[in-house]
């Protein structure tokens, strides 16, 4: 089967599924963004959230493992009650395994038919298997997927850390020692091949199971040896959970002591290892991998702030054209991020706004869309805009953005002490979003603010009293920020120095400008463009032009026809009607 | 063997004051570093050769800024970036020079024009700062504070700051002259703008200038007329008259080309 099958172009129906297999990174901080709970992105994996999964697909696929799984139940009961000696945890137990063995077929269909869909729709149902695990449910599954011992499995139980789980079919106490065991294992005919995809499957929910419990260590531990797994295998039909595996590796080495602003964290050590991976991914073309990981290092070199690095790494790689919505909106969250903290406030509006969009809507991406408004707003105050107030009014936004409409609104009046309270206020909860440096950087939009009411109101007033109002230092300083201020063309006035005062010029007829006639310009360029647009979106049905065409041909025949049989005489007169008679 | 040659080179280093006498010796240095293989920390670099890279470039970097060689102190930033990053418990940050040079380095980025390199740096700052504000430190805050002064258009603090004895150590006194240049076109260039004329004596003090002549050879340079003791500003009414004339014209032009365009756009649609 040749390697390169039309991925991009075949997931296009999968798109839905990529987004919301892949919402895991889309925290949501509505709870804690007050009480404070994380500090920056880092620590964001705590709240992670689980994945969406539309209901009816959910459904479908638990009476898929179900149903599946029936043939075991008996085993598989009894082995429970052995383990758990509990009638009630009986069931439990058997539903998770029967659910992740419910996985195994779409695995296999996945590498069967070559087609990334089922392995997605086999991640996609971790999120509701994710709160059952245990490291006794893992192992049994291992346990009974791989029928007797092999390296794979053995490596598998050791990271579970269940290294003497027996396995399903024991042959009575051979097992006990391992050579006996390779020689049994040698001996043993196996019913049918496991498949590489779902040991990296089982390997993804030792990954999750360590994650939820925090076992940070082993976790990367366990996700170090499955990226080298991964790399020796080198399976395209591995590609999608290969990115996995590095999206929760390197959310291991976030998690770990010491925590990522320190130089020293293990974010920096794994940098070669996600490097040289996205290197591979690309001479793959392995589309997933090489998203996340471009998205994953950003992340990294952000949570550290090697700002220089990360905006190097954007101007080397380009995010791939077929990568998952979700994957474009962060590397726009993250690029808005370098260009905002360059002071390219247009591009980083431009990429906020983009991200903004694409978040996507559901709940459990409520945190990606709040910080990215955040950043987005205070872009927006920098380039000297005013936000709209109904952005703080949406519901899963209103707690989160409080400290913002204060600053928004100290900004709007141009108030400097009020400003000057805010930042004060609330200094806390700006660094931990990361939009404390930009925020220090509004100061003097407020003071331009201020002066350009004060010039509005007044017509003539004195720097003293503008030195008053603004709580500036010293009128000097007043005299020369107002000097700026109309030379950046913010305010229309003149300075007299003898007497100390500001002279603010008669506002002239906005209609006797050229204004309205560019504004007019932009709207009809607009709709021109939209009609374009549309004229560009419009779809022909295939071959209808043959059709017209082939009807015009019968017309024009029936046409020769009737005037051969005219030239003919064979015609009435009156069959062709009264036009004729006039003639 | 290498080692305590570097020593030596270092101990020489100190107490020359010229930069002739010291240009040599820090290449001397840089050579022994680089047979003991510290030029940049690699994980196996003992602590004692990380130490004396550090100061040998430290070193090279202050003595770049006396020379006004700015090009050399950004290569030996570059060079200690990576020493700087690394662990306190591989090399104790004590004894190092690295906010001053941070600062200063803060600095130079602010009088190239370079705001957004200066603001890159400082977001790295703000983050790496464990206690206390990167503003409270008496090298990193002083280029903090003047960026924010420039920004907003506050320069007689900005004057005060360097004229007074705020500045932190005798490196950074080098960059107030490039500085104290560009602050005066600023303020020409916005007082053109914003004063219908001004009298001499006063635009001594509003340019910072130290003598009545040192203004009128200023104002000359710029082009400015001088009448009656006072300064006007030609560039203000001229650039208004060929203003408004170059616009008048553009505006019938640019009517007329967006015309036509909306007549072909309409052929097309129709």
């Amino acid at each position: 089967m040749p390697s390169k099958t039309p991925h991009t172009n075949g997931t296009d129906p999968v798109g839905n599924g990529v987004n919301g297999a892949k919402d895991v990174e889309m925290k949501d901080d509505a709870p804690a963004s007050l009480k404070g709970g994380k500090g920056k992105k880092a620590k964001e994996g705590d709240e992670e959230m689980t994945v969406v999964v539309p209901p009816s697909k959910g459904q479908k696929l638990a009476g898929l493992g179900k149903k599946d799984g029936d043939g075991d139940v008996a085993m598989d009961g009894e082995e429970a009650v052995e383990e758990d000696d509990g009638a009630v945890k009986v069931d439990p137990v058997t539903k998770a395994v029967a659910d992740i063995k419910g996985n195994f077929p779409l695995l296999e269909r996945a590498v069967m038919l070559f087609d990334a869909r089922f392995s997605l729709r086999a991640l996609r149902s971790i999120s509701s298997i994710r709160k059952r695990l245990t490291p006794d449910i893992l192992a049994q599954v291992i346990t009974e997927t791989y029928a007797s011992k092999g390296p794979a499995a053995e490596s598998l139980l050791y990271a579970i850390g269940r290294e003497n789980a027996t396995f399903a079919k024991p042959n009575s106490t051979e097992m006990e020692i391992d050579s006996e065991a390779k020689a049994n294992k040698a001996g043993k005919k196996e019913p049918k091949e496991i498949i590489p995809e779902i040991e990296i499957f089982l390997g993804i929910l030792i990954q999750i199971y360590y994650l939820d419990n925090k076992t940070n260590q082993k976790g990367a531990d366990v996700s170090q040896y499955l990226a080298e797994r991964i790399h020796t295998l080198n399976r395209r039909t591995l590609d999608s959970l290969s990115a996995r595996v590095y999206f929760y590796y390197s959310l291991f080495s976030e998690q770990m002591a010491p925590l990522p602003p320190s130089p020293s964290s293990p974010v920096v050590s794994i940098r070669p290892a996600l490097l040289s991976a996205l290197r591979t991914a690309v001479l793959r073309k392995d589309v997933d991998t090489q998203s996340t990981i471009i998205v994953l290092l950003l992340r990294n070199y952000l949570s550290t702030s090697h700002i220089s690095q990360a905006d190097l790494l954007v101007s080397h790689t380009r995010l791939p054209d077929g990568a998952s919505n979700n994957q474009v909106a962060r590397y726009l969250y993250y690029l808005g991020r370098i260009r905002a903290i360059q002071l390219r406030y247009t591009e980083a509006h431009e990429h906020f706004t983009a991200a903004t969009r694409k978040a996507p809507s559901s709940p459990s991406a409520a945190g990606f869309s709040q910080s990215a408004t955040k950043l987005l707003l205070v872009v927006k105050l920098l380039m000297g805009d005013i936000p709209e107030r109904a952005t703080f009014r949406d519901q899963s936004m209103e707690r989160a953005l409080q400290p913002y409409l204060q600053l928004v609104q100290a900004v709007r009046v141009g108030l400097l002490g009020e400003f000057e309270t805010t930042i004060k206020q609330y200094g806390e909860t700006f660094r931990r979003d990361g939009t404390y440096t930009l925020i220090l950087r509004l100061r003097q939009n407020v003071i331009r603010t201020g002066i350009r009411m004060m010039s509005l109101s007044y017509s003539r007033i004195s720097l003293r009293d503008i030195c008053i109002r603004l709580k500036l230092e010293s009128e000097e300083s007043a005299e020369y920020i107002v000097a700026k201020a109309i030379r950046d063309g913010v305010i229309e006035a003149s300075l007299d120095r003898e007497k100390g005062f500001m002279k603010s010029k008669e506002v002239g007829d906005v209609y006797a400008t050229r204004e309205p006639g560019e504004a007019f310009h932009d709207r009809i360029q607009a709709c021109l463009a939209l009609h374009d647009e549309s004229v560009k979106a419009m779809r022909f049905p295939m071959n209808q032009h043959r059709l017209e065409l082939k009807n015009a041909q019968e017309a024009r025949e029936r046409e020769r026809e009737m005037a051969k049989e005219i030239q003919d005489g064979d015609l009435d007169e009156d069959d062709l009607g009264g036009e004729f008679e006039g003639m | 063997m290498a080692e305590r040659e570097l020593q030596d080179i270092l101990r020489k280093l100190k107490s020359s004051s010229t930069p002739s006498q010291s240009k040599p010796l820090l290449s001397s240095a840089k050579l022994s570093l680089l047979k003991l293989s510290a030029l940049t920390p690699l994980p196996n670099t003992p602590q004692s050769h990380l130490l004396l890279a550090r100061e040998v470039f430290e070193a090279g970097a202050l003595l770049s800024i006396r020379a006004k060689d700015t090009e050399s102190f950004t290569r030996y930033v570059h060079l200690l970036t990576p020493f700087y990053e690394l662990p306190a418990d591989r090399l104790p940050a004590t004894k190092s020079e690295r906010s001053k040079i941070t600062g200063l380095y803060l600095l130079l980025l602010l009088t190239l024009g370079n705001y957004g390199g200066f603001h890159t740096e400082l977001e790295g700052l703000e983050l790496r700062k464990e206690g206390g504000r990167v503003e409270d430190d008496r090298f990193l805050g002083y280029p903090i504070k003047l960026e924010r002064w420039l920004m907003e258009g506050s320069y007689d603090l900005v004057w005060k700051a360097m004229a007074s004895r705020e500045v932190p150590s005798e490196e950074y006194g080098i960059f107030s002259e490039i500085l104290i240049n560009q602050i005066r076109r600023e303020i020409a260039s916005c007082s053109e703008v914003a004063y219908p004329s001004l009298p001499i004596s006063s635009t001594k003090n509003l340019l910072f200038l130290d003598s009545e002549g040192a203004v009128v050879s200023f104002a000359q340079h710029r082009g400015w007329l001088i009448k009656d003791g006072r300064i006007y500003f030609p560039t203000q009414s001229l650039k208004a008259g060929v203003d408004l004339e170059g616009n008048q014209k553009e505006v019938s032009q640019l009517t007329i080309e967006n015309t036509l365009g909306y007549a072909r756009e309409l052929e097309t649609i129709v």
